[in-house]
């Protein structure tokens, strides 16, 4: 479904990630944990190409580029297979909540005016916000500008959803209903990446666990397994410190 | 001191006949301009190679140097090249043919590119980076990112500047004087050479130019509410 062969990327002298290798299966939920730096956000921004890789192979489904020479059509067939949330949201300000969930589709797959918004209707329906059609971003919540972003990535009905922290910007009390959403989603087999810091979620969600430090991927497994019996000293100490209660 | 009101008003009407002037000036200098501007504001920001370098030499030049000396380099300048040329090639016609307007035209044209493009380049770099990552992340391609996502969002981050930058060209219009183009304030010198009433002719011109600026002042407003519609939520 979708594999990453060796990918590498440096900032400057900073090497960010030292290749990663990563398979994730159809319908496969996989979190990435891992401590600030560890590059768990370029791993995620490298598979769209919103950070350049220096090297390495990304494959989704029928669609191979070699990540040193890409051309600019792999680079825009990837970003039409992928979607992304932002941790930040990113919802376009000057456009309103049903109307950034139909861009993509009116421009990119050139769907009918009348069909996108239908379709986006439907989709912000489904996160809880069809009464929020018309709305600026500007006037909703962190959490509801979330589900927007959400709808905006499920819209473009992509191979594979990647999804960077999307809670982390969000106050405590709204981190729940953007998880609600994510959970109902994933229930529904949509492939996901998620970078996350919400261990409890990653745990209840996820398929599986992905541990980065220092750019590389230390440990991967099921998450009950990951959780309760790490192999790797360094994801004992990453669970230690987060997460008490996982540390045995 | 005497005011005389009643010729006041009499030059009001006569410097009607010079409006379309002035108005044409602006408008071609504010619209070419404006295209130019954004061109060059777009060369600068995305480093286009080679031409950001030059189009950043162009704006510290013509910032750097009056309007007027604009006028009087392209005028002179203009004629000599082209005389030169038609003389070269035959082609029987100099540059007496070309209209006086053409040369403020052109010269308030590359005036306003240079200011133009700063106002836009500020407005899209109070874009922020996210919205271009999410535009490129749907599929978007650079040129529709553009178009949908970036400028409609640094134009509204720029209307009040380009407002003031329409008032500046449409006051700095009065230059083309010096290429004996009649406009407004032309028109009030002219007016008043037959009784020497000056006071009262430039007091005319004066109250036209500030009812025009009031004009487009509330244009300006009209349309910054208009486009700011979606920043209500006063949320950044």
């Amino acid at each position: 479904m979708i594999r990453l062969t060796g990918i590498r990327k440096s900032f400057g002298k900073d090497e960010v990630l030292r290749g990663i290798d990563l398979e994730v299966g159809k319908g496969e939920v996989v979190a990435v944990i891992g401590p600030s730096g560890s590059g768990k956000t370029t791993l995620l921004r490298c598979v769209n190409f919103l950070e350049r890789p220096d090297a390495g192979e990304i494959r989704v489904s029928d669609l191979r580029v070699d990540c040193a020479r890409p051309s600019k059509k792999d680079i825009h067939a990837l970003r039409r297979k992928t979607a992304m949330v932002f941790q930040q949201y990113n919802l376009f300000r000057h456009k309103t909540a049903l109307e950034n969930v139909m861009e993509g589709l009116v421009v990119v797959r050139k769907l009918p005016k009348e069909e996108a918004r239908e379709r986006g209707a439907r989709l912000l329906e489904k996160v809880g916000l069809g009464d929020k059609l018309d709305a600026w971003p500007s006037r909703l919540s962190g959490g509801q500008q979330q589900r927007v972003g959400i709808a905006r990535a499920l819209a473009m009905e992509p191979e594979v959803m990647l999804l960077d922290e999307p809670t982390s910007a969000l106050d405590p009390e709204l981190v729940g209903e953007v998880l609600a959403v994510i959970r109902q989603i994933a229930k529904e087999g949509i492939t996901m990446i998620i970078v996350t810091h919400e261990l409890g979620f990653a745990q209840e969600v996820a398929s599986r666990v992905v541990f980065m430090d220092g750019g590389v991927i230390v440990e991967d497994g099921a998450p009950a397994e990951l959780f309760a019996r790490p192999r790797e000293e360094r994801t004992k100490q990453f669970l230690r410190r987060l997460a008490p209660e996982y540390s045995i | 001191m005497s005011l005389d009101p009643s010729f006041m008003w009499e030059a009001l009407l006569k410097l009607l006949e010079a409006l379309p002037t002035t108005l044409a000036i602006t408008a071609v200098s504010v619209g070419c301009g404006f295209l130019a501007g954004a061109a060059i504001a777009l060369v600068r920001v995305h480093r286009v190679p080679v031409l950001h370098r030059i189009a950043s030499v162009w704006v510290t030049v013509i910032r750097g140097t009056p309007m007027l000396v604009h006028l009087l380099v392209i005028y002179a300048g203009l004629t000599l090249i082209v005389d030169t040329l038609t003389g070269y090639f035959g082609l029987g016609w100099n540059s007496a043919r070309i209209p006086m307007i053409g040369f403020a035209y052109l010269s308030f044209s590359i005036t306003a590119s240079a200011y133009c493009s700063e106002i836009i380049r500020s407005g899209m770099l109070a874009v922020d980076r996210g919205q271009r990552e999410a535009a490129l992340s749907l599929g978007m391609t650079t040129m529709q990112t553009l178009r949908r996502i970036i400028f409609p969002q640094a134009l509204a981050a720029s209307v009040p500047n380009l407002t003031n930058f329409v008032i500046g060209m449409l006051h700095g219009s009065t230059l083309a004087f010096v290429v004996s183009v009649v406009d407004i304030n032309a028109k009030a010198e002219i007016v008043a050479s037959t009784n020497w009433k000056f006071f009262e002719a430039y007091l005319a011109a004066a109250i036209l130019f500030w009812a025009m600026t009031i004009l487009l002042e509330r244009a300006g407003g009209a349309v910054e509410r208009r486009i700011n519609r979606y920043r209500k939520g006063g949320v950044v």
